[in-house]
């Protein structure tokens, strides 16, 4: 009888354990096959704020249930949706955990910034991102085309047939050749090794032989003598094809550490781009010392390269989630995280320098009746197929900057014409709507 | 054991009350007589069994889980709780016909032999399909499942078997007999459990590891028979060894099941808070799964201590038995509540292959839950009667 007893008892046991195993360690919660996983779509929810309070992102009450909304802006790339059918991504995706527990974000971008930057980029496919240089808050973050949160059941077949690609997000997964943007840092690295004075002068014939290949200025336009001071501010190819072939390696070693071919630690997912492990040839070193050739770069890698420049050579983490508050938990509150020291501060001033001479004098000069103070670097990025892809990175204002922009369009012809006006609009927005 | 009946009672009724009053919150509308009827009904069995001098220990704890089956029940489909009521209330007078049938010398094997057979056969030829097997048999418009008695009396039967010296042969007959007008009725659970129950009789009687080996044997050629022989073994047995690969189809039940447990967690998500209409045959086979969801860990453990106090008390009223015979019976009763305790759970948990039977005292059935209180007045007359001294 005992061991009969005994025998049971050892019985229940095991399902003691069992079912401790499955109720308390089990993790089945986002199994495809548990319909709980679909009923958290039509659950109340947090919201996300930008950085003024302004909601990005509600749940609103449909009779039993709850739906989410969204700002009317572009906000999918960043913010995300959040859908019975189409699931989640972007914050809604990262921080579900607290949004479905009722907590917030509160947000570092702008909403208005984000209207703003929206609205210059218009129909243009491409991406734009604004960024505080000394914390590395993201003031907007633009991709364009983007989906409409509020409207997926609507428009999800002609998201899909889209060939613009609204689900990519050119910030973080568009790979582009930097073109002459890059300059900045080709010109920052020869100062550094002392290759070069940006007094020191140089003869420009609108064209350089190598071996048996051709590097050309834009439209083969001959500067003449130039100071490399000028060289930067008028994008000449022949000056910084010549700079990079003299760094060679060196120059490699700059873009790493500028951390181009490496994912950026950021919150949302992004890539890493390509830069090469070794220079081959002179003309190849040439090629990267124009932003052309092997390497490649995402939108997000050239704002945080603009934004440690304009930060006086310090590199600052970006980040999209401020604070994280509400329900039992304490609230979470993100700081400002440097990365690295990249440049020395007076190097990152002289290049600071020569954008502002590029803004005033050279091709990152405005035709638009704004009055701002600022910085830049335009880029053509040639493309073998298509019209080229239109680059501007820049920063204002030029005493102390608060803000740095992004700006590419895809296929949008030159950096000075098509880049710049958005950038200055972005640029001038965000000084305006800060304070 | 100390504590006076009274305070078990006025524990239990708090605790009652309690949940009762949740489920009026949650549905705006209970029938308020069915928990009413059947709490008298529980302490008029308690005082009862009191005053004829039997032990009433059980009664708390069957009323408890019958009460839990009935709101849980409720609040899935009212129509299934009254159908539970009326179910508790004949098996109140099963109880009080298994106590005078536990008091009376054990007698008459064959009898018990014939109408097991009888009852498994008129069901195999007349009996009614429902969901894969003809287990029920309609009479004047009520339907219940012959087995749940059949089972009983074939326990008595072995009880009788291991000590009287009866023939093997007889034996064999009576066992393959049943067995075969099981595998018939495709009702495979119940074969399972008894075999096993008669396994542990037949060693509990005499222990030879020779015969343990045999079993053994037997339980894997008949497991290998029936896997080649019928076709929802075989799926039962695909969705215990690899549910994740018939998400839809074999593997659904199991899967919702798990699912549902683990959505419980450690405190559940309370009385009604669980997404479990998801779940096939949710009041009958998987109410253990609802109670995992919306009780917890908590509620879960709580429920399986239950039915250890059962057993407890079970093997507790059996050593006051000196007649061989009812202790046996008592042994293979017993057997039979927690053996099936454990396939419905283990089941439900991936242990064992599910075999589709009801949770005792809690699942819907009520011819299951008539025979379970049958079984429980059995073990009550068992043990005989007896002075108040246990109760004080």
């Amino acid at each position: 009888m005992r061991k009969s007893f005994l025998a049971i008892a050892i019985l229940y046991g095991v399902i003691f354990v069992s079912l401790t195993y499955w109720q308390a360690f089990a993790d089945l919660k986002t199994h495809p096959a548990n319909p709980r996983y679909y009923q958290m779509f039509e659950e109340d929810r947090g919201v996300i704020y930008d950085r003024k309070g302004l909601p990005l992102a509600t749940s609103h009450s449909e009779g039993e249930t709850y739906a989410r909304s969204y700002a009317e802006a572009n906000l999918s790339h960043v913010v995300g949706y959040f859908h019975p059918r189409y699931g989640m991504i972007g914050l809604e995706r990262l921080y579900h955990e607290d949004l479905s527990r009722g907590r917030s974000l509160i947000t570092t971008l702008d909403l208005a910034l984000q209207s703003a930057a929206t609205e210059a980029l218009g129909n243009r496919v491409g991406a734009v991102v604004a960024m505080k240089p000394d914390t590395g808050e993201i003031l907007a973050l633009v991709s364009s085309p983007a989906v409409n949160g509020n409207l997926l059941d609507a428009n999800w077949s002609d998201y899909l047939g889209d060939e613009r690609s609204p689900f990519l997000n050119r910030v973080t997964h568009g790979l582009y050749p930097p073109g002459s943007t890059i300059k900045s840092v080709v010109y920052g690295a020869a100062l550094a090794q002392g290759i070069t004075e940006p007094s020191a002068l140089w003869e420009d014939q609108g064209s350089l032989l190598l071996q048996n290949r051709i590097i050309h200025n834009s439209g083969s336009k001959a500067h003449g003598r130039i100071t490399t001071d000028r060289a930067f501010a008028l994008s000449s190819n022949v000056v910084f094809a010549q700079l990079a072939i003299s760094l060679g390696d060196r120059l490699l070693e700059e873009y790493k550490s500028f951390g181009l071919g490496e994912i950026v630690p950021f919150e949302l997912h992004n890539q890493g781009g390509h830069c090469p492990l070794k220079i081959a040839s002179d003309y190849d070193a040439a090629q990267l010392g124009i932003g052309q050739g092997e390497l490649l770069v995402t939108p997000l890698q050239m704002a945080l390269l603009v934004a440690t420049i304009a930060n006086d050579g310090v590199m600052m983490k970006p980040y999209v989630v401020q604070e994280v508050r509400g329900g039992l938990r304490m609230r979470q509150i993100t700081r400002p995280q440097s990365i690295a020291r990249v440049w020395e501060a007076l190097l990152a001033q002289d290049i600071q320098a020569a954008m502002v001479l590029a803004a005033q004098e050279g091709t990152a000069r405005s035709n638009l009746d704004i009055s701002l103070d600022y910085g830049g670097k335009t880029g053509t990025a040639q493309i073998t197929q298509g019209q080229d892809h239109a680059w501007f990175i820049g920063f204002a204002p030029i005493a102390r900057p608060e803000v740095i922009v992004t700006v590419l369009v895809e296929h949008g012809g030159t950096g000075s014409q098509v880049a710049v006006p958005i950038g200055i609009q972005v640029l001038r927005a965000a000084l305006t709507l800060d304070e | 054991m100390i504590r006076t009946p009274y305070r078990t009672w006025l524990e239990f009724t708090g605790w009652l009350s309690f949940l009762i009053l949740w489920l009026f919150l949650l549905q705006g509308k209970i029938w308020w007589w069915q928990p009413l009827v059947l709490w008298v009904m529980f302490m008029v069995l308690f005082f009862l069994t009191k005053i004829l001098s039997f032990d009433p220990g059980a009664i708390p704890f069957v009323a408890i889980l019958v009460l839990l089956g009935w709101v849980f029940l409720t609040r899935l489909n009212p129509t299934w709780a009254t159908a539970q009521t009326v179910g508790a209330l004949v098996g109140g007078l099963g109880y009080l016909l298994g106590i005078w049938l536990g008091t009376r010398k054990p007698r008459y094997p064959l009898f018990w032999a014939g109408a097991a057979l009888a009852l498994l056969a008129v069901t195999a030829f007349l009996g009614t399909s429902v969901g894969g097997a003809r287990a029920w048999l309609t009479i004047l418009g009520f339907r219940f499942q012959p087995v749940e008695l059949a089972r009983i009396f074939l326990i008595l039967y072995l009880a009788q078997y291991f000590n009287e010296g009866r023939p093997v042969w007889e034996l064999g007959f009576v066992l393959g007999a049943s067995f075969l007008l099981l595998a018939w009725q495709r009702d495979l659970g119940p074969a399972l459990l008894v075999f096993f129950v008669f396994c542990w009789m037949s060693l509990y009687a005499r222990f030879r590891w020779q015969k343990l080996l045999g079993y053994g044997v037997v339980t894997l050629l008949a497991f290998g028979g029936s896997y080649l022989w019928f076709p929802h073994l075989r799926s039962r047995v695909l969705a215990w060894l690899a549910p994740w690969d018939y998400l839809d189809s074999k593997g659904y039940q199991v899967l919702q099941g798990l699912f549902a447990l683990q959505s419980g967690g450690l405190v559940g998500q309370g009385l009604g808070g669980g997404y479990v209409q998801v779940i096939p045959n949710v009041h009958t086979d998987y109410l253990f799964a609802v109670m995992g969801e919306e009780l917890g860990l908590f509620g879960t453990f709580s429920l399986l201590l239950l039915y250890l106090s059962l057993a407890f008390w079970a093997f507790r009223q059996l050593r006051f038995v000196t007649d061989s015979t009812k202790q046996m019976a008592g042994l293979g009763l017993t057997l039979l509540l927690h053996g099936q305790v454990f396939l419905v759970v283990g089941g439900i948990l991936r242990l064992v292959p599910f075999t589709g039977m009801t949770l005792p005292f809690v699942s819907y059935g009520s011819t299951s839950l008539v025979a379970q209180m049958t079984m429980l007045g059995i073990l009550v007359g068992l043990g005989g009667k007896r002075g108040a001294q246990d109760d004080a």
